[in-house]
C-alpha cells in the first residue's frame, strides 16, 4: 500500500510536469520532437506486444501506419468526414490488418517472419506511391484535417502536444495492464516455451494473432496522429527504415517493459538531434552505439534501472540483517 | 472398473512416417497404468494424439463416454485431462507463480479460487512457495519438474498423463518424484498414465503397464506379472 501511494504520488509530479511542457520549451522545434516521440512511443507499445513479448519479428510497423494514416487522411480530405471518424476507421483498419497479415504471416518463423512483413510494408509504400488518385502519390495528400474538440483545434505543436499526450497516456495505461494480464503472460510464454503451451491447452496461433492485432491497431492509430500533426502525408516516410527504427527503439529501450519502450523512443529521436554536429559520421556513432548497447544491455536501457535498484535494494536489506543481528547481540 | 479413458486402434502419422500403428489401451477410473518404451517407440506421440495436440488419422479416443478423437487441446484440457510433457516444459523467463497460473488459464477461476489452487500446490511441494517469486529458470532440475507437475494439477484434471518425468533427475529425486505421483494418484484418487523410459521404476508403482515398440503395443498386462517376465527383464530390466 505505502509503495502504490508513492508510486501514485510519482506519477501524479511527472503528469502535471508533462503538463506545462509546452510552456518550459517554447520553441516549435521542441515541441515537434516531444510529439514525435509521443507519437513512436504508441508504435513502440504495439512493437511490444508481438516482438517483445511474443518474440515475433515485425517489421510491416511502417506499412500499418501508413494504412491508418491514409484511411484518415483520405476519408477526411476526399469525403469531408471528421478526423475522429477517420480515427474509428483507421482502427477497424488496423485490426483487418492484424488478422489478415498476421494469419498467414504467423504461420512462419524467424525471417520468414520478418521478410513476409518487412514485404507488406514495401507492398504499402509500392502502391501508395503509384496509385496517385487516391493517395496523391509523392505528392502526398495536403490540408489533412486536424483534430478538434468542441470548436478547439489542435492545430499547431503546442496544442497538438495534448492531444498526443492523452493518446499516449492512454495507450501507456492500456499497455501496463495488458502486459501485466493473462494475455501478457501468454504472450511471454510463446517466446519463452512454444512446446509446453500446447500441453496447458492453449493455442499459440490465436496467441500470436492476439499480439498482432494488438501492435496493428496502436500502430494504425499513431499513423492517424502523425498525418493530423503535420498535416500532409506522402509515400516516402514510410520506408523500411522506418520499420527498422522501431525495432530498434524497441530493443535499444527494453524489450518487455513499457517505460523502456518511452526511453527507447526517446534515444532514437533525440540522438540524431543531439550528434547533429557530427554531420555525416552520425549514423556511424548512431549504430555504435545501439551495437553497444545491444552487447551489453540486451535487455535495454531500462536494465540499468533495474540494476541500480537491485544494488540500492540488496545493500538496504543488508544493512537491516546486520542491523537485526547487532540487536540481538 | 468402468474405463475412463479408451484408446482404439489409434493410427498417427507425421507427414507419411507413421509414428503409432492401431495402438489401444484403456484406464479405468481409479487406475494407475504406464506406458514403457524405447527412444522414438511413439511414446510421446500416444500422448500427444489423446491430448488432441497432433490427431490421429484413424481410430477413435473415448473419454468418459466422449468421443474427444477430434477435440482441440484447449477443450480436452478444459474436459479434465492434464498432459506434463517431456524435459521440464516450464517457462524459465516467468516467475514460479505465474508458471503455477498458465497452468490454469482453460479455465476460469475466481481470484479466490485461483489462491486455493495454489496454496494447494504449495503444500505438495513446500520448496516452491519459498521460491515463488523466483525465475522459474533459476530452480534446480529437480524443482522445475516438480513445478511442471503442479502447473499439470492445475487445471483440477480428473486424468492426468506425466511424460517421462524422471528424464535427466539425479537418483534420489526421482524416488522422490515417483512418490509424489504415487500420492498425487492416492489422495487426489485420480487415474494417471506414466510415460517412462525408467521401466523399473514404472513397473513398481504401476498396476498395469503396455510396451510400445516401434509404434505398436506388443506386451500388455499387470505389472507385478510383467517384472518377472523374461522378455521385459531381458529388454527392459538390464537381464
Amino acid at each position: 500500500m505505502k509503495t502504490n501511494k508513492k508510486t501514485l504520488g510519482m506519477f501524479a509530479v511527472i503528469f502535471v510536469i508533462l503538463l506545462f511542457v509546452p510552456l518550459i520549451f517554447r520553441s516549435n522545434y521542441y515541441m515537434t520532437i516531444i510529439c514525435q516521440i509521443l507519437i513512436y512511443s504508441i508504435v513502440v507499445f504495439g512493437m511490444n506486444f508481438i516482438t517483445g513479448m511474443t518474440g515475433q519479428m515485425n517489421l510491416a510497423s511502417a506499412g500499418i501506419m501508413a494504412c491508418g494514416g491514409y484511411t484518415m487522411a483520405i476519408l477526411g480530405t476526399k469525403f469531408g468526414l471528421s478526423p475522429w471518424i477517420g480515427l474509428v476507421a483507421a482502427i477497424a483498419v488496423g485490426y483487418l490488418i492484424g488478422q489478415l497479415l498476421g494469419y498467414p504471416s504467423l504461420k512462419l518463423k524467424g525471417t520468414y517472419l520478418a521478410l513476409t512483413t518487412l514485404a507488406f510494408t514495401e507492398v504499402v509504400r509500392l502502391l501508395a506511391t503509384n496509385m496517385v488518385e487516391l493517395t496523391g502519390g509523392t505528392q502526398g495528400i495536403k490540408n489533412i484535417p486536424c483534430f478538434s474538440i468542441f470548436g478547439f483545434k489542435f492545430d499547431s505543436s503546442f496544442k497538438f502536444y495534448y492531444l498526443a499526450l492523452a493518446f499516449f497516456i492512454v495507450a501507456m495505461l492500456a499497455s501496463l495492464r495488458i502486459v501485466k494480464s493473462k494475455w501478457g503472460r501468454e504472450f511471454l510464454a510463446v517466446r519463452d516455451n512454444i512446446e509446453a503451451i500446447d500441453s496447458l491447452g492453449l493455442d499459440v496461433k490465436r496467441i500470436k494473432l492476439r499480439a498482432f492485432t494488438l501492435a496493428a491497431i496502436f500502430t494504425a492509430v499513431a499513423g492517424v496522429l502523425y498525418v493530423s500533426f503535420y498535416q500532409y502525408m506522402n509515400s516516402a516516410t514510410y520506408t523500411t527504415g522506418l520499420s527498422f527504427n522501431f525495432v530498434i527503439m524497441l530493443l535499444l529501450g527494453g524489450i518487455g517493459s513499457v517505460y523502456g519502450n518511452v526511453i527507447g523512443a526517446i534515444l532514437v529521436i533525440l540522438l540524431p538531434e543531439l550528434l547533429r554536429f557530427l554531420g555525416d559520421f552520425y549514423q556511424m556513432f548512431f549504430y555504435l552505439l545501439a551495437l553497444l548497447c545491444a552487447m551489453f544491455f540486451p535487455k535495454g536501457v531500462i536494465s540499468i534501472v533495474e540494476k541500480i535498484r537491485n544494488v540500492v535494494l540488496s545493500d538496504r536489506k543488508k544493512a537491516v540483517a546486520a542491523g537485526g543481528k547487532s540487536g540481538k547481540e | 472398473m468402468s474405463d475412463m479413458l479408451k484408446v482404439d486402434k489409434i493410427s498417427t502419422y507425421y507427414g507419411k512416417v507413421q509414428a503409432l500403428h492401431e495402438v489401444s489401451l484403456e484406464i479405468g477410473s481409479g487406475e494407475m497404468i504406464s506406458i514403457i518404451g524405447s527412444n522414438g517407440a511413439g511414446k510421446s506421440t500416444l500422448m500427444k494424439s489423446i491430448m488432441g495436440i497432433v490427431q490421429p488419422k484413424s481410430g477413435t479416443i473415448t473419454y468418459d463416454g466422449k468421443d474427444i478423437t477430434k477435440m482441440k487441446a484447449s477443450k480436452v484440457v478444459y474436459n479434465g485431462i492434464s498432459y506434463v510433457p517431456e524435459g521440464r516444459a516450464i517457462f524459465p523467463e516467468m516467475t514460479v507463480r505465474d508458471n503455477l497460473e498458465m497452468g490454469a488459464f482453460s479455465r476460469k477461476y475466481s481470484g479466490d479460487e485461483m489462491e486455493q489452487h495454489i496454496e494447494d500446490m504449495y503444500q505438495i511441494f513446500p520448496r516452491l512457495k519459498e521460491r515463488q517469486k523466483q525465475l522459474a529458470g533459476s530452480l534446480s532440475g529437480g524443482e522445475q519438474q516438480m513445478l511442471a507437475v503442479c502447473r499439470g494439477l492445475m487445471s483440477d484434471p480428473r486424468l492426468i498423463m506425466f511424460d517421462e518425468p524422471s528424464l535427466g533427475l539425479a537418483p534420489v529425486i526421482v524416488e522422490e518424484m515417483f512418490k509424489v505421483i504415487l500420492e498425487i494418484h492416492q489422495a487426489r484418487n485420480i487415474p494417471v498414465i506414466l510415460v517412462e523410459q525408467n521401466a523399473f521404476m514404472a513397473l513398481k508403482i504401476s498396476d498395469r503397464c503396455y510396451v510400445l515398440e516401434n509404434g505398436v503395443i506388443t506386451l500388455s498386462g499387470k505389472s507385478e506379472e510383467l517384472l518377472e517376465s523374461d522378455e521385459i527383464r531381458k529388454s527392459y530390466l538390464g537381464g
